[in-house]
């Protein structure tokens, strides 16, 4: 099944093109988690600090949904 | 004299012209430690010395004579302690909200008052003609500045740099927005950074004062040198070692926030009608990485370096170059207004920080303009053929300049959303708290912060309680509002000493109140644990509260604009969400030991603000 996957930040330094409006497309099979879908795109998990599945904060072990978007962010702050 | 601090504040009666030194003692030291918390210690004598003279402070004008303003440095400032190239800046009343005035900013200027010889300044009365301060070496003067009045943040401190010959010197001006009154003038300082919310630009304008330049070499004493060091030496590898300070922060500057607010949507769009923006990648601190970074620019001392220089290279807004902007200014320039145009946003921020403007109530207020104009509400006269529409990146560079130099519907954007949309007959169209436009997060997606921008002293403001740091950068949940009455305590009461000590608030996403600890009590030699430094911080926002108290606001006032009240959020990571404020509320109030927003005298004698 297909989903998506938007990356921020430094994890760019690995997808440069892959952003909120340019989503990369992936192919995974059923029962599928989180975890790896992360070890797919050869991201360390200690690079991950926050999971959105479909804008909802989910945890490594999460199955992913057909056609739904996982957003990665590395550690940030500001304000 | 007392270990961290130079021993000397100055008092300039500008009506008079009269300069003369002062000094606290140790124990007031000890129980306010320094920037803010000294500037509301000074401000609740001031406002008593008032109400003895007969003044009504509730009905006194903000920018009349007898308002003051207070820079001040704290016992870090200054020191080889990171990020600690900081002040703060406190007025009695703001010209914006009629609540107290305060503000803190970076660059270069706190650490130079230090080393000119003095922690702080209070400005009295009016001086009749335009005139600016010079303390170099430990000399106080004032001279005439009606060669720079009327000129721009960047041309008033390089004028002033080159009179005195001391091109590395720290100037705090104002630019033709102050002058002009403009309720949304800022103090700048280093032409970019900005003692920046409630209007204290204006009241420097009021005072006839332009600018302040200092400069020397003197140094605070420290009084355990070499425990100091070792401590300044850990600090500096928990700020490399932390992903936000030492990575995040220093790579794609505040910005870098755009993304993570607008994925979890709680990115207020379109004047908070919704927390998403579909284009906000535009403005996205990837984006203005990628794009438009010239290079990063710390302020004095920092070890994170999170200002940006920019530019813009091509088309209608180019720019060789400028600085920022920051998080909350794309924001409030970019994505409340919907614009989504960096170039715009960029040129734009410019703008307000040469003619010395705060981009968040700018911002906030073209975007309140937008939707009044969405519905309506502005006649076509009024308009003078601008289309004020969401999405138009000509409306916000237009407006942001004219509010400046109050031209045309500028001079309602200068005034601030709450007076603007009361004038256009729509008050709950303001987005503001207390008269203070809320910056960048909207609290339907993140609660805590929700009950931060209704119980803010300074009113709608994120850096009072930062609770965004737990509830969406970090572990809480962000929905709930169970313990969210004790976080926003405790962020507010350690952000009092965070802006008392003087340094940057964004250590302590690496630093907590034990390193504070760490900190001043090698400067200082003070034996502090940190129940007395939260305590200090919790006396610090106490005592400000009871400021509050005394120009009429209380717990009627700790509220949010009903929008975030009763309109469920239509779309995206936070739909249907409200703020269940009023439980929140009354869980503070009770943590806090207040009834209807008033400390109660059991609460002002435990926190021995009997004064
Ligand atoms: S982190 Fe940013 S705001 Fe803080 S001191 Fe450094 S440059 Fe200034």
């Amino acid at each position: 099944m297909k989903i998506y996957i938007k990356v921020f930040a430094h994890l760019r330094k690995k997808y440069p093109n892959v952003n909120d409006l340019n989503p990369l497309e992936l192919e995974v099979n059923k029962n599928t988690t989180v975890e790896e879908v992360i070890d797919k795109l050869n991201f360390k998990l200690e690079e991950i600090h926050l999971i959105l599945l479909n804008g909802k904060k989910v945890s490594k072990n999460q199955l992913v949904e057909e056609n739904c978007t996982i957003s990665l962010f590395p550690p940030i702050g500001g304000g | 004299m007392n270990y961290g601090y130079m021993g000397k504040w100055l008092k300039v009666n500008l009506s008079s012209k009269e300069m003369s030194d002062f000094d606290f003692p140790e124990d007031l030291l000890r129980k306010f430690i320094g920037g803010k918390g000294l500037a509301v210690y000074y401000l609740w004598n001031y406002a008593k010395e008032l109400e003895k003279k007969g003044v009504n402070i509730k009905e006194m004008d903000a920018l009349s004579p007898d308002n003051i303003l207070f820079f001040s440095t704290g016992p870090v400032t200054g020191t080889r302690s990171p990020n600690s190239g900081r002040h703060h800046v406190m007025a009695l009343k703001s010209p914006l909200t009629g609540s107290i005035g305060s503000g803190n900013t970076g660059g270069t200027w706190g650490a130079k008052l230090k080393f000119a010889g003095y922690d702080g300044i209070v400005f009295e009365g009016k001086s009749d003609t335009p005139v600016y301060l010079s303390i170099i070496d430990g000399k106080p003067e004032l001279h005439d500045a009606s060669e720079i009045w009327g000129k721009n943040t960047m041309d008033t401190t390089k004028w002033l740099q080159e009179k005195h010959e001391r091109k590395r010197a720290g100037v705090s001006c104002i630019g033709p927005a102050g002058e002009n009154l403009v309720p949304c003038a800022v103090i700048m300082n280093e032409i970019h950074r900005a003692a920046g919310r409630t209007g204290l630009g204006a009241i420097m304008g009021s005072k006839n004062l332009k600018a302040i330049i200092v400069d020397g070499n003197a140094k605070p004493q420290i009084a355990k040198q070499e425990e100091f060091e070792t401590k300044v030496k850990e600090h500096v590898e928990k700020l490399k070692e932390n992903g936000v300070t030492g990575e995040g922060l220093p790579t794609y500057g505040t910005a870098v926030l755009v993304n993570i607010i607008n994925q979890n949507g709680l990115f207020p769009t379109k004047n908070w009608q919704t927390g998403v923006d579909k284009e906000a990648e535009n403005i996205s601190g990837e984006t203005l990485t990628e794009k438009y970074l010239i290079s990063k620019h710390p302020c004095w001392g920092c070890v994170v370096a999170c200002g940006r220089k920019t530019k813009v290279e091509l088309g209608p807004y180019k720019i060789s170059f400028t600085e920022g902007p920051e998080y909350e200014a794309i924001w409030a320039l970019g994505g409340s207004t919907n614009v989504n145009n960096m170039g715009a946003v960029i040129r734009a921020n410019h703008y307000c920080d040469i003619f010395g403007m705060d981009p968040i109530s700018i911002g906030s207020t073209i975007a309140a303009a937008m939707e009044l104009n969405e519905k309506g509400l502005i006649p076509e006269e009024d308009l003078q053929g601008l289309k004020v529409e969401f999405g138009n990146p000509d409306a916000i560079v237009e407006l942001t300049w004219m509010a400046a130099f109050r031209q045309g519907l500028g001079y309602w954007i200068g005034e601030g959303s709450r007076k603007m949309c009361e004038h256009y007959g729509a008050p709950e169209i303001s987005m503001s708290v207390k008269g203070l436009e809320m910056p960048a997060y909207d609290p339907r997606g993140a609660k805590g912060i929700g009950l931060n921008y209704a119980t803010a002293n300074r009113g709608g403001c994120h850096v009072t309680g930062y609770t965004i740091a737990a509830e969406v950068l970090g572990d809480v949940d962000r929905f709930t509002i169970e313990g969210k009455a004790e976080l926003t305590k405790t962020f507010q009461d350690f952000t009092s000493i965070v802006n008392s000590c003087v340094n940057c608030l964004f250590l302590t996403f690496a630093l907590g109140l034990d390193e504070y600890v760490e900190m001043i009590g090698p400067i200082t030699g003070w034996d502090i644990t940190a129940d007395e430094l939260l305590k200090t911080g919790e006396r610090i926002t106490n005592l400000e509260r009871m400021i509050l108290n005394k120009l009429g606001i209380t717990g009627k006032d700790d509220t949010l604009p009903k929008r975030l009240l009763e309109e469920k959020m239509p779309e995206g990571a936070s739909e249907g969400q409200i703020v269940e404020l009023e439980p929140m509320k009354q869980e503070y109030y009770k943590l806090r030991g207040w009834e209807d927003g008033v400390p109660t005298p059991e609460k002002i004698k435990e926190l021995e603000l009997e004064i």
